[in-house]
C-alpha cells in the first residue's frame, strides 16, 4: 500500500496575507459597531461614530425608551434617541460613557468600483462580518422619502439581519459609510460618510432634519393634446393633485384635488421628484410660485413651503429591510 | 488598502484548490443525491456529513474520476459526521491537511471545496461571519460563502488550505460548519468504541 501521504501548506503567501489584513480589519473597525436593543427579535447594528455619539438605521430603532446598547468591551449602556431622519434611514443615539474607540473614517477617495469592503454588524455579542466589492457607485441621489444622499453606492455583499446600521469598512478598517437595507427594496447600499456627518450634525442640533413640504400627493399625468395647444405648453405632462393635507400648505394656498400642477417655481415638472427637489430644509418659508390647470383653464398660486411634520409613530420601522 | 498584487493571489488561490481537490472525494448513496468527503488518512479514511452518508454502503469518486466502493463505519447523526472507510488498493490517496479552528478570526479568508448541484470541484471563496463557541470550544463555524447542496460533507479551509471545517448546513445565507476539533473528538470516540468493543475493520 502507498504510504500516508499529506502536503503541508506553505505560509507566508498572498491568500494568508489578505486573510490577516482582513482579519485585523474586523478587529480594528469592530471596536466602534455596537448592537442596539431597540426592538423586538434580533438587535441591530451601530457604529460609534463621535464620543457618546451612536449612528443607527432608522428602519431598525422600533423603540423610543428603554433603549440599550452592547458595545465591544463586553458593557452594555442606557442610550436616549436624539433623533431620527426617515428620508436617509439615519437615526442619532446618545449614550453617557463609551469607553470604546470611535469610527475611524476613511478618506470620501476611497469608495470605488470594485473596491474590496467588509460590511461588519453585531447584532448579538460578537462583531461579525460579510466579504464583499463595492459594484456601483453614482452621484447624489434622492431616496424615496426625499432624503438626499451625496452619493449612490451599491455594494455587492450580504447584508445578513441585523447589519443595517453596521459599517462599511475598508481592507485597512477605515469607515466608509453606514450599510442598510432599508432605503432601496432590501438591496445592500452604504450612506456614505459626508451624508452621515451631515445627518449627525442636524440631529444632534435640532432633533430633525428639517424638510420643506407642501401637503399634497400628486400622480404624473398626460394632459389632452387640446389642452397643450389651447393653452400653449411646454410639454404634455402634469402633476395631478390627488390628496391635500387639510391646512397644509397647499390647502392653504387653495389648491384642489383634481388640480394639475404645470410648472414650479417657472421650470415645468413632470415627476413629483422635480418638486421635492425644491424642498430642502433651507427653502422652509420661501414662496413658490406655481402654474396649475383647473377647469381647462391655466391658473397662477402661490405656496408658502412648510416643514413637513414628524412621520406619525406606528409608520416608523414598518419598511423592509434588515 | 491591499499592498498584494491580483496576480500572485490568482495563482496561490488556484494552487490552493488544485491541491485541496486532491483530498475531496464525491460520496454517492443509492436513493440520496451527491455529497462530499474529506480524506482523512491515506490508508483509506472518509469524513462527511451522517446525512451524506446514510447507508451501509458508498461509492466514494476520487478527484480523478476513479470510483472505489466505500462502508460506512461510523454515524452521528447529532454531530452529523459519519466515516467512511475505503480501501485504497494501490491508489495513492492524498490525505487533507488539518488546521486550528481555534486560531479562526471573524475576517479571515476561507474557502469551500465540494460538489454544489453536481458540480465536481466546485471552490467557493468566502470570510468567518463568526466563530460559534461553547465552553471555549468552537462549537460551529459561521462563514459568509456561496454554499449549496453538495457542499455537504466537503471541507472548509483556511487560507493555506488547511480544513478547518466540515460544511454542513445554510443557514439564513451563511455556510455553516462543523470544526475539526469535534470531528477529531468524534473520530477518537469511534476508536475507542471499537476498541473496547474488539471490533477490527476488514
Amino acid at each position: 500500500m502507498a504510504g500516508p501521504s499529506t502536503t503541508t501548506p506553505p505560509t507566508g503567501g498572498v491568500l494568508e496575507s489578505l486573510s490577516n489584513d482582513l482579519a485585523g480589519a474586523v478587529d480594528r473597525a469592530g471596536q466602534s459597531v455596537v448592537a442596539i436593543h431597540a426592538r423586538r427579535r434580533i438587535p441591530a447594528s451601530g457604529v460609534h461614530w463621535r464620543p457618546g455619539i451612536i449612528v443607527a438605521a432608522h428602519h431598525t430603532i422600533q423603540r423610543e425608551e428603554d433603549i440599550t446598547i452592547a458595545l465591544a468591551d463586553g458593557s452594555t449602556v442606557a442610550a436616549t434617541l436624539a433623533g431620527r431622519d426617515p428620508s436617509t434611514d439615519l437615526a442619532v443615539l446618545k449614550v453617557d460613557e463609551a469607553k470604546v474607540p470611535v469610527a475611524s473614517l476613511a478618506d470620501a477617495s476611497a469608495i470605488r468600483v470594485g473596491a474590496l469592503v467588509l460590511a461588519l454588524g453585531r447584532p448579538g455579542t460578537a462583531v461579525t462580518a460579510s466579504l464583499g466589492v463595492i459594484s456601483t457607485v453614482g452621484g447624489e441621489w434622492r431616496t424615496w422619502h426625499g432624503g438626499t444622499i451625496d452619493r449612490f453606492v451599491r455594494l455587492d455583499l450580504s447584508i445578513y439581519d441585523g447589519f443595517s446600521g453596521g459599517p462599511l469598512v475598508d481592507a485597512g478598517g477605515r469607515v466608509l459609510g453606514v450599510n442598510t437595507s432599508g432605503l432601496s427594496r432590501g438591496a445592500a447600499l452604504a450612506i456614505p460618510v459626508a451624508t452621515v456627518n451631515r445627518v449627525v450634525d442636524q440631529l444632534v442640533k435640532t432633533g430633525r432634519v428639517a424638510r420643506g413640504y407642501l401637503g399634497l400627493g400628486m400622480q404624473a399625468v398626460r394632459l389632452p393634446a387640446s389642452l397643450v395647444e389651447k393653452l400653449s405648453l411646454p410639454n404634455d405632462i402634469g402633476l395631478m393633485v390627488v390628496s391635500a393635507e387639510p391646512g397644509g400648505p397647499g390647502d392653504k394656498a387653495g389648491i384642489l384635488i383634481g388640480d394639475v400642477l404645470i410648472a414650479v417655481a417657472e421650470k415645468p415638472v413632470g415627476d413629483a421628484a422635480d418638486v421635492l427637489s425644491l424642498l430642502g430644509g433651507d427653502q422652509i418659508g420661501k414662496t413658490l410660485a406655481t402654474g396649475i390647470i383647473r377647469a381647462g383653464e391655466s391658473k397662477n398660486v402661490s405656496i408658502t413651503i412648510g416643514e413637513r411634520p414628524r412621520e406619525p409613530r406606528d409608520a416608523r420601522g414598518a419598511r423592509r429591510g434588515r | 488598502m491591499i499592498d498584494a498584487p491580483i496576480g500572485p493571489l490568482g495563482s496561490e488561490l488556484e494552487a490552493l484548490a488544485s491541491t485541496l481537490r486532491r483530498s475531496v472525494v464525491e460520496v454517492r448513496t443509492r436513493g440520496a443525491g451527491a455529497g462530499s468527503g474529506i480524506i482523512w488518512s491515506a490508508t483509506g479514511l472518509i469524513v462527511t456529513n451522517a446525512h451524506v452518508a446514510r447507508t451501509e454502503h458508498a461509492t466514494v469518486v476520487l478527484w480523478d474520476g476513479r470510483e472505489l466502493d466505500g462502508t460506512v463505519t461510523a454515524h452521528d447523526p447529532r454531530r452529523d459526521l459519519a466515516t467512511i472507510a475505503i480501501d485504497p488498493g494501490k491508489v495513492t490517496l492524498t490525505a487533507a491537511a488539518i488546521g486550528h479552528p481555534t486560531d479562526l478570526r471573524t475576517g479571515d479568508v476561507v474557502v469551500a471545496l465540494g460538489h454544489p448541484w453536481g458540480i465536481t470541484g466546485a471552490l467557493a471563496l468566502g470570510i468567518v461571519h463568526a466563530v460559534e463557541t461553547r465552553r471555549g470550544a468552537p462549537r460551529w463555524i459561521r462563514a459568509d460563502i456561496r454554499l449549496a447542496p453538495g457542499n455537504s460533507g466537503g471541507p472548509l479551509a483556511d487560507a493555506r488550505g488547511r480544513v478547518v471545517g466540515v460544511n454542513t448546513l445554510i443557514a439564513g445565507g451563511l455556510g455553516v460548519a462543523v470544526p475539526t476539533t469535534t470531528v477529531s473528538r468524534f473520530l477518537d470516540q469511534v476508536e475507542a468504541r471499537r476498541t473496547r468493543s474488539g471490533y477490527r475493520a476488514a
